[in-house]
């Protein structure tokens, strides 16, 4: 095969993984869309009471501050979980066939990007908050994609092996949650400390986020934007080259 | 006339690690779990030329489908070099990629792409892989409501559609009814008429002796044997003769 050939099944392969993702979320729940709105919108009722009436957070308009938060949340542990074990849930095709095993952590990836990115439509229409910042979204949905992508490849090949990774990662993930400001805002931790929570790279977009669809401010953008790719670039690198040396052996491990 | 190389494997050496339940890191760096090495393939080398029809025999666990699965890429030999020539399409555990809740349109598609062909080639392909198939009205019903010769028959179509230079069976290819076996067999003979190359792992001597006109022994991840249709006496001989002496023991 060509080269040009070559991607050009790469992109139908991957994009035939994603629409099968999507379907099969469907296929056996009439109202799998509405179920997927339902959670992050509970989430928000749950969390909001907890965080406005009971513990009061001095946050604007919180209700609007979570959702937004959850929404990006959501994508990300449901992509990063779900990927973390699928070589050893698709392991009836990686023992049978040579093909090109990066695309099943994509599909999941972009068919979680396809949810989100009709929560946010749906969020924009609520709010009707059309401002320049909007733009944000794109930036911040690459990065949003490109960080998770390698960080599923990093765990996902690693489960393998290791078969406890997935357990480990449940267990990051319920901690991760409290790491990224999604229940509270960043102001709310002592100066001395932000800068630990910016190199979780989730932090930055999650604000990021805020500021495109609400205008919640936002200071040092670049500098944090700056910070976010490093810490990215590393976890996709990282990712990537464990992927490609083990993934040439998955076969011996399943 | 020069014969052109298919495939050139030199020197392969396949180790695996044994693991007698599901490997853990915990387990690893604490060093509960002992992983002793195996090796399935010991330096073999072995050039197949285009338009062979190779048969491998050898027992179980002598390396043969270890050696297959390196040609066809689904695992990377230890050390040793591996070249193959043009496309390789395995049709050994035809139709396990295939998914039960899918329709056996939806799993055309998908079966086709992992197999390596592109979306365009299966949409020209598709009516022709159905009627091969002759799955009729069934390709638009789910996958579990097939039997399991159907889903065989669906895997076989779909593999010789994907054009391959290099095609692997094993006998499974012969489950199904005799319509389609004939048919099956008349689809590999036009392949080998057409100068590609066939490679058929068996433990059914007769079939591979009267279909291959190449035939390597493997036992113990070496080669024992490779030549014509002789091989076969000898390991029948060899057979026998490990059988005798291994009932010895139980006298």
């Amino acid at each position: 095969m060509n080269k040009r050939k070559k991607l050009q099944h790469w992109i139908d392969f991957t994009i035939t993984l994603t629409e099968r993702e999507i379907k099969s979320r469907y296929k056996h729940a009439v109202f799998g869309f509405l179920w997927m709105v339902l959670n992050p919108l509970l989430q928000m009722f749950i969390i909001g009471m907890v965080f406005q009436f009971f513990i009061r957070f001095e946050i604007e308009n919180y209700f609007e501050f979570l959702f937004s938060g959850l929404l990006i949340w959501n994508f990300f542990s449901l992509s990063f979980s779900k990927s973390t074990p699928i070589f050893v849930n698709e392991r009836h095709l990686i023992k049978k066939a040579f093909f090109p095993k990066e695309s099943l952590v994509i599909s999941v990836v972009l068919s979680n990007l396809f949810h989100l990115l009709i929560g946010f439509l749906l969020f924009i229409l609520i709010t009707m908050n059309f401002s320049l910042n909007l733009f944000w979204i794109f930036p911040g949905l690459f990065l949003l994609s490109f960080f998770t992508i390698g960080i599923s490849l990093l765990f996902s090949s690693l489960n393998v092996k290791y078969r406890d990774i997935n357990f480990i990662v449940q267990a990051m993930l319920s901690l991760w949650f409290y790491a990224t400001p999604i229940v509270y805002s960043l102001d709310m931790i002592p100066e001395s400390f932000r800068f630990l929570i910016y190199l979780n790279p989730l932090s930055f977009i999650v604000e990021i986020m805020r500021f495109a669809l609400s205008n919640y401010p936002m200071t040092d953008v670049f500098v944090k934007l700056g910070l976010n790719l490093l810490v990215s670039l590393i976890v996709f690198i990282l990712g990537f080259i464990v992927f490609r040396n083990e993934s040439k052996n998955f076969d011996d491990w399943m | 006339m020069r014969k052109k190389v298919a495939i050139s494997i030199n020197k392969i050496v396949k180790e695996y690690v044994l693991h007698h339940q599901k490997p853990t890191f915990f387990g690893t760096i604490f060093g509960i779990e002992d992983r002793k090495k195996f090796n399935a393939l010991k330096k073999v080398s072995l050039k197949i030329y285009k338009g062979e029809k190779v048969g491998i025999i050898g027992s179980n666990g002598s390396g043969k489908t270890t050696l297959l699965k390196i040609t066809a890429g689904i695992t990377s030999q230890t050390s040793g070099t591996i070249k193959t020539t043009g496309k390789v399409v395995s049709l050994i555990e035809l139709g396990a990629g295939f998914h039960q809740e899918l329709t056996g349109r939806e799993n055309i598609f998908l079966n086709g792409l992992v197999i390596g062909m592109d979306k365009e080639e299966i949409h020209k392909k598709f009516d022709s892989i159905v009627e091969f198939s002759g799955l009729g009205d069934f390709i638009n019903s789910p996958l579990y409501t097939y039997s399991s010769g159907m889903g065989l028959r669906l895997g076989f179509s779909i593999a010789v559609h994907s054009n391959p230079d290099i095609l692997i069976l094993d006998e499974e290819i012969a489950v199904g009814d005799e319509k389609f076996r004939e048919k099956a067999m008349n689809k590999i003979n036009q392949f080998s008429k057409e100068g590609k190359t066939i490679i058929l792992v068996s433990h059914w001597l007769d079939y591979i002796k009267t279909n291959c006109n190449r035939i390597v022994w493997l036992e113990k991840g070496k080669i024992k044997a490779d030549g014509k249709k002789e091989v076969i006496e000898i390991y029948r001989d060899f057979i026998k003769k490990n059988s005798k002496s291994n009932s010895g023991h139980y006298v």
